[in-house]
């Protein structure tokens, strides 16, 4: 106790003396009132100030400037030498280069594609690409293959190079805005420089070097931005924009970016929680103001920057491509030479007597299909059929997907005058085109999903089977058209009338009966997603002493407009909506993927190229003892917090107050955005590998050389302890760049290497090195 | 500090009209009698399987004959289940084959009062807890109705399923702590004590039943913390008294659960000591203690006939059948699989690599680095590979049945290596990890545990690996048949219970992991729950019963849930501001903001986990966190109220309070009688009919009654 009242009493003194004129400017963003405390009997209030003494700093700043540049400088070279250390090679397509570079090239020929990231890292390398006058004609069909002449692979693996090398300096600038000593930021940045995972991720292709810097130079301007609204800078408005742009652009390249978004905004948050929202020099009505213009800054400035990412993307790629056929009907038939073609020059609304091909709108393309084939008597599994003709869903263009539409009561197939529109609610029949069946549906359980009805184009067998073939015509969504049914754009469903239930692809393939096309079926739950259907080509029916007048009529309706020109608004929400619910990319079990768990230690890299000749080889590994470490560092810092706030609450103060709040800053920054970005991961249901460990691994490498600093501010009292304490990290920094030496052979992946060469870096056992057979 | 005394305060009387009298009394007992009634009122109908109970109801049967089965949950529930059966004069032989069945002579009305009766301390104790943290009879009553009147917990308690188990202790547990916390001015008394203990054993009880009982686990930890925090902050008391406090509860909260949730599956393992269906999914050693297993010999020879299983958690036994690829799957040639029941199929001959086996010929045992072929016993067809895509996994090699009366080609030829084993060591049954190595390929003998399509009847692929170093590689001999040789006694192989309890567990958690939805399949999605978007059919035919929320308390629940969400907003920054509240208005804010913190609290706990869930989810998975929010609704109307004593004068706020009082008991009671026929029972009729009892309460489309 006499500690405390000791303590106590220093800073009550202290107090009397500042009080007033920290009442006005005191609060750090991480710390404040959370110090409360009841001295004695007197009930005093006791803040403790986090301030760092600025009039001290702001006389230094001249003297800093110049060392900083150099040092950044020099860190920036380092960085540069290592990464760009003959860059363009291996000469040879290196893992995950086989997507990006097939993106890139089909930016280069303004061919749409499809991918579930955003696409600002690859319109960057598209940029150089272009500068570079990549013509985009390479196929990149598999990886090891070699790259030719045409491919300017130095410009392409240029921006991920710079990118990877700037990290660098911004860690170190980053660092000394957190606060932390000039020395700490160096050993930082020399940490993540000589890491072998970053080094090998900032050569080739890829996104997450973008990924990486962005996000931690948008983290670096908020900190920035947060110090210097403690004094009220105006340059403090420029610094918020940057973060912003800076966060969001890191977000525009993979989804993963969100973390850091949501990480720099959180601290936004906390900060303008701590310091504006207690500050009663505001009125009521100001802050309520202030709010909302900060709040709509934040997110006016991020959607607008995500939406002009798209609209660049959107407004390149104009061409049809070879993944329209994730897109709707109406999506494709606004690239130019996609569906666009075919359909030019079709009628718009759909009445009786037409002929159309009805396309399963999401998730898998085909087209509702039936053909003379019969379902079998009986399946394997003894269940009988209807016996009567196949309906299947068949994915390519075929003369079978054709169907007319008929009203029950009219007899002639003949799209009269006027014509007769079918619009949402009217009821009606499908026959089928080539055998004129009508489609029908029954309660005769489906051959693969038993538990849904058998859809069959009728046959009369005249078993007290009576054709059930009407049909109710259910726009979804019909506000656009009036009501009626427009070919293309109109989303349909199909309600049977009998039995209620909606048409719907069920998914699962019939066997060699069904000549492996897909089951079509009804189900009684009727809104989901495979219910949709469309229409897609379109004509009408024309009979043979009619024709002159029927031409006249059709050529009356025909669209006038070349191609259905989407919206932007359209096609953007159309491409989010696939991005984020169509997973088809669900890679079966790769052979490198990993678990987030093995991540930390390193329990499996990836390997990325294996030169053909010889054992030369690039496996994406970490340096293990950096590694390590920074799982050490990590338990280090939470035990030291856990054991601070618990003496705090006893009132102990182990160590005073702006090393404290240096201290929790770093954590709330540092091991915040470590979790932030590592435990998403354990709730992800996808392929995952190392590589998606590095974002967070930036920040454990930065808590690494922050609790270092922190352990030598602790030994200040100890001289021998510093001595050997210094020896120690000064051995340990020797191992860590010894071991990147050792393992940067597979890092660039230049040098040839022998079977033993490989296995004697086989450091771990599950580390499975690709070597040649002899 | 500030705090503590708060609360003492709070005791001393938040009003007068919320104290400890006869209308607490009164209220009580009507909540109890109301719940009791509701829940075992046509207790015996239908008079046939209903959903679930065709799953918990055969688990029960398999406790009281005493065979072995395989279960995603952890046993206490369906023991509990198993022990009022046998209580009740169920003797365990009807099949509960599906739902539907009707049951007959088979008394089965005892397992479902004991699940009701279990369900019926739901509502008393969500009373009891509202009252211990908000000290108010008002805010008490509401949480007894809200969950009183919501048909869904009623049709959710009544039948014999783990749910009203579940829920009986989980909310046991959270009227043990909150009760506990109330204790904590009579520290180490006997009451406290029996409080943490009762906490302790609710808690582990309600982990036994389900795993989802993490989420309240995690809720008492949480509320600990807390505690212990209250307790360091007190500068009146010395260090080592929060030393005490933190053993007190580490003993009763850690290593007490721990030791009674192991006597939970000690008592699991000794019930079940009989060899049955869920054997195959465990390992050789673990089936060694059933009785009625099938191992024979220690070592194995060559004619042996043996059954070899993977060594994966849950891996399946080796398995061919008279069935071949289908065209376009590799070679047409005989299916081989792992399957995890056991089976004529599981068995394989070892044959020596050129010789035939002769029944004359001395005794050889087989030894690493062995070369020999494997003879399907049932078939007379060698496991075989060859230099082509496997099924499923493509990169790795296709693994068949080839030959004719054991004669096949070189391609049937495997090396056998025991894992870790030098050459010229013996192959033991069980105890030997083996890993076969094709002899032409150079690839290993494998599983990699994807489903084959429905040709291979949705076993598993087996596979050639030309990565050597597959982790699924590893077999061990299970059956090992072989008249010259001596049997072994089963002893040899016996896992001690620690082992059998880690490896019980490995194996839920991978049944866990698998319960996956099928493609095409429709399933429940945790957005739909709080809203109540479609239910899901307990019985069918004559006497539909559909569990559903009843709307009316769903749906304000939400609402009550955003207008907590609102409150708590404002009050946070007018603290953060730093306005003053009135003292009587500040204790009452407290209490009340802190019970609803709680509350909402656990409502996230218990619901937003299911988010990032990737196994099968049903609607029923909501009820724990609905109960939550059902005590939060009732907090925050007395929030509001109470609010609106000191904004009021007197003789108007008696009023409205009195109106509005009123107002939600009989609209709350009128909305059960509305919907009780869900739970009761309805005819088939479509509620569209006008003669239905549903006649236009079928508000939404989804609902399918």
């Amino acid at each position: 106790m006499d500690n405390i009242g000791r303590e106590c009493k220093s800073k009550i003194r202290k107090k009397d003396v500042e009080l007033l004129s920290k009442l006005q400017n005191f609060n750090d963003f991480s710390c404040n009132k959370s110090e409360k405390k009841v001295i004695n009997s007197k009930n005093v209030l006791y803040e403790a100030d986090c301030q760092i003494k600025y009039d001290s700093k702001e006389q230094q700043t001249l003297l800093i400037n110049i060392k900083i540049d150099i040092v950044s400088i020099i860190l920036f070279l380092l960085a540069v030498i290592t990464r760009f250390y003959k860059l363009g090679e291996p000469r040879n397509i290196v893992f995950d280069e086989l997507h990006y570079g097939k993106y890139i090239s089909l930016y280069m020929r303004r061919t749409f594609f499809f991918d579930s990231h955003p696409p600002f890292g690859k319109q960057l390398i598209a940029t150089a690409a272009y500068l570079a006058n990549f013509d985009g004609k390479f196929k990149f069909d598999r990886i090891g293959s070699e790259y030719s002449s045409n491919v300017p692979i130095f410009a392409l693996r240029l921006i991920p190079a710079l990118c990877g090398s700037l990290i660098i300096p911004v860690i170190y600038h980053f660092m000394l805005e957190l606060s932390c000593q000039q020395w700490t930021a160096i050993l930082a940045a020399l940490l993540v420089l000589c890491d072998n995972a970053f080094l090998t991720q900032s050569r080739f292709i890829l996104m997450e070097p973008m990924l990486i810097l962005f996000g931690l130079f948008g983290l670096y301007c908020t900190i920035k931005y947060l110090n210097l609204q403690m004094y009220g800078a105006s340059s403090q408005w420029i610094w918020l924009i940057l973060a912003l742009i800076s966060l969001t652009l890191s977000l525009c390249i993979k989804y993963s970016g969100w973390f850091s978004w949501i990480l720099g905004v959180s601290l936004i948050w906390v900060d303008y929680w701590k310091r504006i929202i207690p500050n009663r020099n505001i009125s009521n009505k100001n802050l309520i103001l202030k709010t909302i213009f900060q709040f709509s800054i934040i997110h006016f400035v991020s959607i607008i920057l995500y939406l002009s990412v798209f609209y660049i993307h959107l407004s390149i790629l104009k061409k049809a491509g070879p993944h329209d056929s994730v897109m709707t009907s109406a999506f494709q038939a606004s690239l130019e030479g996609g569906l666009a073609s075919i359909t030019k020059g079709q009628p718009l609304q759909v009445v009786h007597g037409s002929q159309i091909t009805l396309r399963h709108t999401h998730g898998r393309t085909c087209w509702l299909h039936s053909h003379p084939h019969v379902y079998p008597l009986r399946y394997p599994d003894k269940r009988g059929s209807s016996h009567q003709q196949q309906v299947t869903c068949y994915t390519f263009k075929d003369v079978n997907n054709w169907w007319i539409v008929k009203r029950p009561y009219k007899d002639t197939l003949v799209v009269g005058d006027p014509i007769d529109v079918i619009k949402h609610g009217d009821i009606i029949q499908l026959v089928h085109g080539i055998t004129s069946r009508a489609l029908n549906t029954h309660d005769v359980a489906a051959p693969m999903s038993p538990h849904n009805q058998e859809v069959s184009c009728y046959i009369d067998y005249n078993v007290s089977m009576p054709a059930q073939n009407l049909w109710k015509v259910d726009i979804i969504n019909k506000e656009e058209t009036d009501n009626a049914w427009h070919s293309i754009q109109s989303l349909i469903r199909f309600i049977h009338v009998n039995s209620s239930q909606a048409l719907k692809f069920s998914g699962r393939q019939l066997p060699d009966w069904g000549f492996h096309q897909h089951e079509v079926v009804t189900d009684k739950v009727i809104q989901q997603e495979d219910t949709t259907w469309n229409v897609e080509e379109h004509r009408y029916t024309k009979s043979e002493d009619e024709k002159e007048r029927e031409r006249d009529m059709v050529s009356a309706e025909m669209i006038p407009i070349v191609a259905t020109s989407l919206s932007f608004w359209q096609k953007f929400y159309e491409l989010q909506y696939k991005m984020f619910f169509n997973h088809q990319e669900n890679v079966q079990n790769h052979m490198y993927s990993s678990e987030p768990l093995e991540w930390p230690l390193i329990g499996r890299g990836i390997a990325y190229w294996v030169s053909s000749e010889h054992n030369a080889q690039i496996y994406l590994l970490g340096n293990i003892i950096l590694w390590y470490s920074g799982v050490i560092a990590i338990i280090i810092y939470i035990c030291l917090i856990v054991f601070y706030l618990i003496r705090r609450r006893r009132q102990y103060y182990d160590i005073d107050s702006n090393t404290w709040c240096h201290f929790t800053k770093i954590g709330h920054v540092l091991l915040l955005g470590y979790f932030l970005h590592y435990l998403p991961y354990f709730f992800v249901d996808r392929t995952l590998f190392l590589h998606h460990y590095l974002q967070a691994l930036i920040f454990k490498c930065l808590l690494t050389a922050a609790v270092i600093e922190h352990v030598h501010t602790l030994l200040k009292r100890h001289y021998i302890f510093k001595i050997a304490y210094y020896a120690i990290i000064c051995l340990w920094i020797l191992a860590i760049v010894w071991v990147f030496r050792k393992f940067s052979v597979i890092s660039y992946g230049i040098i040839p290497l022998s079977a033993v060469d490989v296995i004697k870096l086989r450091w771990k056992n599950s580390w499975d090195f690709i070597i040649h057979k002899q | 500090m500030t705090k503590n005394t708060c609360i003492k305060e709070n005791k001393v009387g938040i009003s007068k009209h919320n104290k400890f009298n006869t209308s607490w009394w009164v209220l009580f007992i009507l909540m109890i009698a109301f719940s009791y009634v509701t829940r075992l009122y046509k207790v015996s109908q239908p008079d046939h399987v209903c959903w679930d109970e065709t799953h918990f109801g055969k688990m029960g049967s398999w406790y009281i004959n005493r065979t072995f089965f395989f279960d995603v949950h952890p046993p206490l529930g369906k023991m509990l289940i198993a022990l009022s059966g046998y209580l009740s004069g169920y003797d365990g032989t009807f099949p509960f084959e599906k739902p539907g069945d009707k049951y007959g002579n088979t008394s089965y009305v005892g397992m479902r009062m004991f699940c009701s009766t279990l369900g019926m301390f739901v509502v008393p104790f969500g009373y009891l807890t509202i009252w211990e943290m908000t000290k108010s009879v008002d805010a008490a009553a509401f949480a007894a109705l809200f969950i009183v009147c919501d048909v869904g917990i009623l049709t959710l308690t009544r039948y014999i399923l783990l749910d009203p188990i579940f829920l009986f202790f989980m909310m046991g547990t959270v009227f043990g702590i909150t009760k506990f916390r109330t204790l904590f001015h009579k520290p180490f008394s006997f009451q406290w004590w029996s409080w943490l203990m009762f906490t302790g054993f609710m808690m582990t009880s309600c982990i036994s039943v389900k795993f989802v009982g993490l989420f309240t686990v995690i809720l008492v930890g949480l509320k600990t913390i807390e505690d212990m925090w209250d307790i360091l902050g007190d500068l009146k008391k010395p260090f080592k008294y929060t030393i005490q406090h933190f053993c007190a509860r580490f003993l009763v909260l850690i290593v007490f659960p721990i030791l009674l949730y192991m006597t939970y599956f000690y008592v699991h393992l000794q019930i079940l000591n009989r060899s049955g269906n869920g054997d195959g999914f465990y390992s050789s050693g673990f089936q060694s203690q059933l009785i009625g297993n099938s191992l024979y010999n220690a070592k194995v020879a060559y004619g042996a006939v043996i059954s070899l299983k993977n060594h994966r958690t849950g891996g399946g036994y080796l398995h061919s059948h008279y069935h071949l690829y289908p065209e376009g799957v590799g070679a047409r040639q005989q299916q081989i699989t792992t399957y995890t029941h056991k089976d004529e199929n599981n068995h394989w001959r070892v044959k020596h690599y050129e010789k035939e086996y002769e029944e004359e010929s001395p005794v050889k045992l087989l030894k690493h680095g062995d070369l020999i072929r494997l003879e399907h016993v049932a078939s007379k067809r060698n496991l075989h590979s060859h230099k082509i895509q496997a099924p499923v996994t493509k990169k790795h090699n296709q693994v068949t049945g080839y030959g004719e009366n054991g004669v096949g080609d070189a391609n049937d030829v495997w090396k056998v290596l025991i894992e870790g084993g030098s050459d010229g060591e013996v192959v033991n049954t069980v105890t030997s990890k083996l890993k076969f190595i094709h002899y032409l390929q150079l690839c290993v003998l494998t599983t990699t545990g994807k489903q084959l399509p429905k040709w291979g009847y949705e076993q598993q692929e087996v596979s050639c690996n030309s990565n050597l170093r597959d982790k699924n590689s590893l077999w061990n001999v299970e059956d090992n048949i072989f008249p010259k040789l001596p049997n072994v006694s089963f002893e040899v192989y016996a896992p001690n219970f620690l082992k059998r309890f880690i490896e019980s567990h490995a194996v839920m958690f991978q049944g866990n992991a698998g319960l996956k939805p099928k493609e095409g399949e429709v399933t429940s999605k945790p957005w739909q729950w709080p809203i109540n978007y479609r239910g899901q059919f307990f019985s069918g035919n004559d006497h539909k019963i559909y569990l559903l929320g009843n709307p009316i308390i769903w749906w304000s629940n939400l609402l009550f849930l955003l207008l907590f969400v609102f409150i708590f907003m404002y009050n946070a920054i007018r603290h953060q501001r730093g306005y003053k509240d009135p003292p009587k208005v500040a204790r009452m804010k407290n209490t009340m903001l802190k019970s609803c913190t709680w509350l909402f609290v656990s409502w996230m706990l218990h619901y937003v986990p299911f988010w990032a869930m990737g196994r099968i989810l049903y609607f029923h998975h909501y009820f724990p966190a609905l109960l939550f929010n059902s005590m939060l609704s009732a907090v925050v109307i007395t929030y509001i109220l109470e609010s609106a004593r000191f904004m009021f004068s007197e003789t108007i706020f008696t009023t409205i309070y009195h109106t509005i009082k009123g107002l939600i008991f009989s609209f709350l009671l009128y909305s059960f009688y509305l919907f009780v026929p869900l739970s009761y029972g309805m005819p088939s009729t479509p509620a569209t009919e006008p003669n239905s009892t549903m006649y236009g309460l079928k508000w939404l489309d989804s609902w399918e009654f």
